[in-house]
């Protein structure tokens, strides 16, 4: 069952993105048109759903996140966020972005990090720090709270990335790319987490090239390639495969199987499989860590230590 | 001290000045207005390029209504916190080997050691101070756009004016404190530098007796320090003064030890003054004693100082306003400096002798004349007691009150005149004064930083406009070109008038063109050209070039003019309008940059 399965459905039909025709083409210094990232795109992001950009490199992904936060302007068409135009310093009040490599100032600490942004929210001082500190535990990073960002590995930087993007509680979330460089573990939190916000009711667009991310927590997907639109809908449906239907069942005997596919064939079935489904190796990888930190040495000491004769 | 344009009162200057900026900012944001919507017009056509500019204009205007003081501010900790983790105190080490240094291979025994001392003091923090901001303010906000750790700052709710405030705030912070510790230090090396003393050695004092032998006085010359000795002129007591030399005088004092007088010299008076002067017009009588509009020039030099012929009637006149017993109940403390022009050499140890007398500017009536003698680079002091003779027509001589006899509704008349034939007097109208009190020379000293404080303001103001749309390294050199221009704005506007008037003796030499040929050629400056076509085609070329050049001299700041160091060096206190005008001048200049600043941010992209 994947993450998504369990959040509650998009809240509400408040538009809070829409693109209309919108497209970027960089230029050079000369204004000569230099690349299209980004086609004649239209869509509409809404409340309380997570949605997924999806794409190949260069797709045009991270384009359109600029764009609808301002930090570009398009060369045509028209962004909206809560029904101000993208260029409106006002919206990023309710707005949290993580940019894609978590651009942040290395000579400052986590602590100094989160009240930096905090202060550019106008927060009050006691807010600022009961809400760093709580950032900081939640994303992990309580015992180097007191480190120079440039000291930070890639994951640690990603992580205080994800915190300064919800310091102001924002009711929409921007994230590029939120697992590039986190491990399992990780990954695996951060899409947690994204499913939380879902369910605080806030919304999330996030894009990724890691498709079972996008997979995990995403409701709607747009899915771009060469700066043009090609796919947009719910994943289920994106990924319904018409024509094939799956069985699931726990504990079934062997022996039953024939009988499974007897039952099938007169059904006119056809090409009938039946075996056990595979777990994804990030479930296995987590399963692996959780039990270790459960029960330390446990299954080293079970792989180490050579099976015993029977019936000695 | 050069004061070659009056200080204007502040009240007075303000509004000119504010209206003259107006119409310059307006021109300004027109022509910046217009080349944008060309721009954009060839892009996307006049009318979206129109609507464009208009809706940028708009929101920018917004924008900047909706300044946070506290967005701002958090912008600014951050810029001083940037500054502080890139060493930016290490520039203190550097001052404090600069100051070594200067303790080193400074001459204490120049004419004039605390205009040496200060002058380079005053022109180290300020140089060190400016460049340290101008370099902060250049390189932080591209530094930014290219790690791109400015996303993260534009999509929260910051205004584009913010950054730019919050940068110019931060790195003024960090200027200011390091101004504040490079002055203190600059004044303790300063004042520690100028203090000396002397040794009196009894063999060099001789005893000055009256006809009947009585002890008057003595007189001779002190013991050597800082390389410089002083007459001393002591009464019969032994107290007197070491007389002023090398622009101070230590007083001194005698007192009995074994049965002898044994002398004692004080610290120096009469350096790192603060001297409040009362300053009068000046006006000129030519050598039969008729007005004249200038005084005599002594060749193709300098036309500040204008010079009167010895041994004629030429007179120098200033008249003094504002002159009455509440200011100056005892007596007029006149204090001068009068350049000499030598037309054969004389006695050169000896000064030039001439005469200053009072005049009622009402009655006509003068005082006796009081004798001086003119040394070259010297302030002399003249003191005009209240009570006074003058000369009658008879030839006779009368006793009269300085207020009473002389001074007419506040105004009174000094004339100046040289006594020696074929030699001239040189002075400007900031060479007399009456001396109207003393400021306190720390005060004075703070005044002066504040030039450099002002100047750091407007450098540091240009660094980070530049900085919104230019890479870090072409942003130093356009601050520095923009530095370089206002330092000669004055001489680009004499030379562009030259070449439009055609009057070469404002800027001999001509425009760039012209003074390539003359290079080229080897033709002097002075020397006229040929008014052939190609001579004339090049003046009209120079002319064209010069233009913008003078329009561009016209809005950079202009550093040189920000600083008062000339007035703590010369011993004068620095006129509050003066220092009044500077700020306004300062803030205007701050403004326009802030707010291009914000405007040149917020028209780029930040992200790429």
């Amino acid at each position: 069952m994947t993450p998504s399965n369990t959040a509650p459905a998009p809240s509400s039909d408040e538009v809070v993105i829409e693109a209309r025709n919108l497209s970027k083409v960089y230029r050079d210094f000369w204004g000569r048109d230099k690349k299209a990232a980004l086609k004649p795109l239209n869509l509409a992001v809404k409340r309380g759903e997570i949605f997924g950009l999806l794409g190949p490199n260069g797709s045009g992904k991270t384009t359109t996140l600029k764009l609808l936060l301002g930090l570009i302007f398009p060369t045509s068409g028209e962004a909206f966020v809560f029904g101000r135009p993208a260029t409106d310093v006002a919206k990023n009040e309710r707005i949290g972005y993580l940019p894609e490599e978590s651009y942040l100032y290395k000579f400052l600490d986590a602590e100094e990090t989160l009240d930096f942004y905090g202060r550019l929210f106008g927060m009050p001082p006691e807010e600022r720090a009961r809400r760093a500190a709580a950032l900081i535990e939640m994303v992990g990073l309580g015992r180097d709270r007191k480190r120079q960002l440039r000291e930070y590995s890639k994951g640690m930087t990603r992580r205080i990335g994800i915190a300064q993007a919800l310091i102001n509680d924002p009711e929409l979330v921007l994230l590029d790319e939120p697992t590039s460089g986190l491990d399992p573990i990780g990954t695996r939190e951060v899409k947690d987490l994204i499913i939380d916000l879902k369910r605080r009711g806030k919304t999330v667009v996030m894009c990724s090239h890691l498709l079972a991310d996008v997979e995990d927590v995403c409701d709607r997907i747009a899915v771009l390639h060469q700066g043009e639109l090609k796919e947009l809908g719910r994943v289920e449906d994106l990924l319904r495969v018409t024509g094939v239907t799956q069985f699931q069942a726990r504990d079934l005997a062997p022996e039953a199987y024939d009988a499974v596919r007897k039952v099938l064939a007169e059904h006119g079935a056809s090409d009938v499989e039946i075996g056990h489904p595979r777990t994804t190796l990030e479930d296995l990888f987590l399963d692996v860590v959780r039990d270790t930190e459960a029960r330390p040495g446990r299954r080293a000491q079970a792989a180490a230590t050579p099976a015993k004769p029977t019936g000695a | 001290m050069v004061l070659e344009e009056e200080i204007p009162k502040f009240a007075a200057w303000f509004g000119p000045a504010v209206l003259t900026f107006l119409l310059t900012a307006g021109l300004v944001i027109l022509f910046v207005g217009l080349a944008a919507w060309v721009v954009q017009a060839v892009r996307d056509g006049p009318l979206a390029a129109g609507d464009r500019v208009y809706r940028g204009v708009l929101t920018g205007l917004q924008d900047l209504a909706g300044t946070s003081p506290r967005r701002v501010w958090a912008l600014a900790r951050l810029a001083i916190k940037e500054a502080l983790r890139r060493n930016v105190l290490v520039v203190l080490g550097v001052f404090g080997l600069v100051i070594l240094f200067a303790g080193w291979f400074l001459d204490p025994a120049t004419v004039d050691p605390g205009r040496l001392y200060l002058g380079f003091i005053l022109a180290a923090t300020s140089f060190l101070v400016c460049t340290v901001t101008l370099v902060l303010a250049v390189f932080s906000l591209p530094a930014d756009i290219k790690s791109k750790a400015i996303q993260t700052v534009t999509t929260k709710p910051v205004r584009t004016g913010e950054i730019v405030l919050g940068r110019f705030l931060g790195f003024a912070v960090v200027g200011t404190v390091l101004l504040a510790i490079m002055g203190l230090a600059g004044w303790g090396f300063v004042v520690r530098s100028v203090q000396h003393g002397h040794e009196i050695a009894s063999l060099d004092v001789r005893e000055v007796r009256d006809e009947e032998g009585g002890l008057t006085g003595f007189e001779g010359r002190t013991g050597p320090g800082r390389g410089h000795r002083h007459f001393l002129r002591l009464d019969a007591d032994g107290n007197g003064i070491a007389e002023t030399f090398h622009g101070h005088r230590h007083p001194v004092t005698a007192r009995s030890q074994d049965g002898q007088l044994v002398f004692e010299v004080g610290p120096p008076a009469g350096i790192l003054e603060a001297r409040r002067p009362l300053r009068g017009t000046l006006r000129f009588l030519d050598r039969e004693g008729r007005p004249a509009a200038k005084g005599i020039s002594v060749g193709a030099e300098w036309a500040y100082r204008q010079y009167i012929e010895g041994g004629t009637a030429a007179a120098a006149i200033w008249t003094f306003e504002g002159v009455g017993e509440d200011e100056f109940p005892d007596g007029l403390p006149l204090e001068m400096t009068v350049r000499v022009f030598r037309t054969y050499k004389g006695t050169i140890t000896e000064g030039i002798h001439g005469t200053v007398q009072l005049r009622n500017p009402s009655t006509q009536l003068r005082s006796e004349a009081f004798p001086i003698v003119a040394r070259e680079f010297t302030i002399d002091e003249l003191w005009i007691p209240r009570q006074l003779n003058t000369v009658l027509a008879d030839g006779g001589v009368r006793k009269a009150d300085l207020y009473a006899d002389f001074v007419s509704d506040g105004r009174v008349e000094v004339w100046l005149q040289c006594l020696e034939p074929a030699q001239y007097y040189g002075v400007a109208q900031a060479d007399f004064y009456l001396r109207a009190g003393d400021g306190s020379f720390a005060v004075n000293y703070a005044k002066s930083c504040l030039g450099a404080w002002f100047a750091m303001l407007i450098v540091t103001a240009m660094g980070v406009m530049f900085s919104t749309f230019l890479s870090a390294p072409v942003a130093l050199v356009s601050s520095l070109a923009v530095l370089l221009i206002g330092q000669f704005r004055e001489f680009i506007a004499r030379l562009f008038t030259s070449q439009v008037t055609g009057d070469a003796s404002i800027a001999p030499g001509g425009g760039p063109i012209e003074s390539l040929y003359r290079i080229v050629t080897q033709t002097s400056i002075t020397l006229e050209l040929d008014p052939t076509p190609a001579v004339q085609a090049m003046k009209l070329v120079d002319t064209v070039l010069l233009a913008p050049m003078r329009l561009a001299a016209g809005l950079f700041p202009s550093l040189a003019s920000l600083g008062t160091g000339e007035f703590v060096a010369g011993g004068f206190d620095i006129p509050g309008d003066l220092l009044a005008a500077h700020a306004a001048e300062t803030l205007a200049y701050v403004a326009a940059f802030c707010i291009g600043g914000a405007f040149c941010l917020r028209a780029r992209e930040v992200a790429s």
